[in-house]
């Protein structure tokens, strides 16, 4: 790791320089939909739409690597040919993810980069510049309780803000080649570590809430069939999956085919999917194996906080909050943890561990 | 709440099947939406299409293997017309919203008896004879597939009539919208509206999506075009719309306000026991 500091104003500087050499930018921005205010990343043509101080994005950047709607192969029904979609080359560099985000993208490695590699990840994964900044938490956020509050690979460039100046760590030869080229970066001095900690310090001490993460896995199991437990919050859950689609982790995909209008040709399309769907676990004679919705939330949450965590050691969940404000009925990691969490036999009057959380949960709801 | 299922899993037989085009009580918008087929003439070289009365003079005929049905039924010739249409063809696929979820026409179905007085006035017997309570068609007979919508998209007409020619069962997708709505990256409606947001022009008041509880698969065309759900597809199979409602209450929004909407295109459901349907 090489670490350098730059100006903010030369910023713009590493925008020209990452316009110059990748096919396409982009980042964080103000959204041109109609609905309420809201952040996306998208392509940047001009630097002055940039936000590298957002909270957080309807979409995480997953949708580059995973794309909602993959082509994966043409068909003739008739002929019975086969071609399959190679993946599409195009050079990306999104500037300003989060390190939940980077931390997402780990965990899609571990995924799509493991036993089986998926061959559309991996070109897209390959052609990814990525340039991480850092944040502040917003009420809702809970990195801190899966460890995604830091990040310590999975970027080329990152970007800490000391205010007046950027905090620079390059991890990779392009991006030392990108901030040699282009940008009029320094060693840092003394001055700069201290205020790098001192920035540090003031993150970690504005999260105003860690979820109680005490044998989480093991309370899930052993709760697993609490119906009052599940029943509360399955009760509230709309099925609709929009938590999914935010989801930097979600990777769940269908795979349908489509035909032309001629009836002869089409194309097999790999879509996102969501295990709060029911036709999800539907399988042959219409049988159902989550049939309600308290099944399907029940085990939406179990992946995230059990199953991939017995397999790989790793919850699939970074505490970006994008689920909180994409869920309109409050069903948040957070929630769950806490349910988990509850003693039923614990003293009357014994403190939960409530906080900014639930209030940003109400409030986010969005 | 989907309609009933009559029968899958064998291919239409004829090389070319005929099909025939039906409108029930309806103001033919998608039968209109058939000619705006970007392929129609693919489309077209797939069936032998007999009857279209919007398109052709032509008869119906005694014989047919696909019935693609347009309109709520309002009237007992409808009711007899479906059932005969039943006794013929091997395959029934409802189009639009009227004819699935009995749509704007069963609006009228709550005291039918004073809305045809209102508007008919002593006349009605003569000029509105034979009516019944505005319903789906599917109150009356089993149908095989279904096209959503208000009006129809005719590429989700083509892929499910080619689903109806290959025998295969169509798809139920039974969540609500919200989940497209994401993929596509349209900013919700429901999101914060903070006051200093809404003067400046940056949020919506009170914006009454129904995507919440409507039937999935338009691709948020209203939302991502600036207009918050209207139903038009009915409500979702999974839709919760009790959950919704608590939500719609929290959210400082009329939960009554928040029915009459869904009753645009859902009344039937809401009202007339369509859960059964």
């Amino acid at each position: 790791m090489i670490y350098k500091i730059i100006e903010k104003w030369a910023l713009e500087d590493l925008f020209e320089g990452l316009r110059a050499n990748y096919d396409e930018v982009v980042g964080p921005q103000p959204s041109k939909g109609h609905g309420g205010p809201a952040l996306v990343f998208d392509k940047l043509t001009n630097f002055n739409d940039l936000r590298l101080d957002y909270d957080t994005t309807i979409l995480p950047p997953k949708k580059y690597f995973l794309n909602p709607d993959e082509r994966i192969l043409r068909f003739n029904r008739s002929t019975g040919d086969v071609f399959d979609t190679e993946p599409v080359q195009i050079s990306r560099a999104i500037f300003g993810m989060h390190p939940c985000d980077i931390n997402a993208l780990l965990l899609l490695d571990q995924i799509f980069l493991g036993d089986y590699v998926d061959p559309y990840y991996q070109a897209a994964r390959k052609s990814t510049f990525i340039i991480g900044t850092s944040c502040m938490p917003s009420p809702g956020h809970i990195c801190n309780a899966f460890g995604s509050d830091e990040v310590h690979r999975g970027f080329d460039l990152f970007l800490t803000d000391l205010g007046d100046r950027y905090f620079l760590s390059c991890a990779t030869v392009p991006a030392a080649e990108l901030v040699d080229k282009y940008l009029d970066a320094r060693e840092p001095v003394a001055a700069d570590i201290s205020d790098f900690q001192a920035r540090t310090r003031q993150f970690k001490a504005a999260f105003k809430y860690l979820p109680q993460m005490d044998q989480l896995p093991l309370l899930y199991g052993a709760k697993y069939e609490d119906e009052d437990l599940w029943n509360q919050i399955g009760d509230d859950c709309l099925s609709c999956g929009a938590c999914s689609m935010v989801c930097p982790v979600c990777h769940c995909f269908d795979v349908r085919d489509k035909l032309d209008a001629n009836g002869e040709t089409g194309l097999r399309h790999r879509v996102w999917d969501s295990c709060n769907f029911s036709e999800f676990a539907e399988v042959a004679h219409d049988y159902n194996f989550r049939p309600t919705h308290t099944s399907r939330v029940r085990y939406r949450f179990f992946h995230k906080f059990v199953g991939n965590f017995t397999r790989n050691g790793k919850m699939l969940c970074v505490g970006c909050s994008r689920c909180n404000r994409a869920c309109k009925v409050g069903i948040t990691p957070a929630r769950v943890i806490r349910a988990l969490q509850e003693d039923a036999n614990a003293n009357v009057g014994a403190e939960t561990p409530d906080s900014a959380d639930t209030v940003s949960a109400k409030k986010d709801c969005a | 709440m989907s309609a009933a299922i009559h029968n899958h899993g064998s291919s239409l037989k004829p090389a070319y099947p005929r099909a025939i085009v039906l409108s029930l009580a309806s103001d033919f918008g998608c039968q209109l939406q058939l000619s705006n087929i970007a392929d129609l003439l693919d489309v077209l070289g797939t069936i032998k299409l007999e009857y279209w009365q919007l398109m052709s003079s032509a008869v119906l005929p005694a014989d047919y293997d696909i019935a693609i049905i347009e309109g709520a039924v309002t009237t007992q010739d409808h009711i007899e017309l479906l059932q005969q249409v039943r006794t013929v063809a091997q395959t029934i696929i409802a189009i639009g919203s009227c004819a699935i979820t009995g749509g704007v026409p069963a609006l009228a179905a709550q005291d039918l008896g004073k809305h045809v007085q209102a508007v008919y006035s002593d006349d009605a017997d003569r000029v509105a004879a034979g009516r019944v309570r505005p319903a789906p068609i599917s109150n009356y007979v089993a149908v095989d597939y279904l096209v959503a919508g208000c009006p129809i998209d005719p590429r989700e007409f083509v892929t499910v009539l080619q689903g109806a020619l290959l025998g295969v069962r169509q798809r139920q997708q039974r969540e609500p919208l919200c989940a497209q709505c994401k993929t596509m990256e349209a900013p919700c409606f429901y999101s914060i509206r903070a006051a200093q947001d809404i003067a400046d022009g940056m949020a919506t008041p009170q914006a009454l999506c129904l995507g919440l509880v409507t039937r999935t698969g338009c691709g948020a065309l209203c939302i991502t075009r600036g207009r918050p759900c209207t139903g038009c597809r009915g409500i979702a199979a999974d839709a919760n719309l009790s959950s919704a409602r608590t939500f719609i209450a929290n959210e400082g929004l009329d939960v009554d306000d928040f029915d009459d909407a869904l009753r645009i295109y859902s009344s039937h459901a809401l009202d007339d026991g369509g859960e059964e349907q």
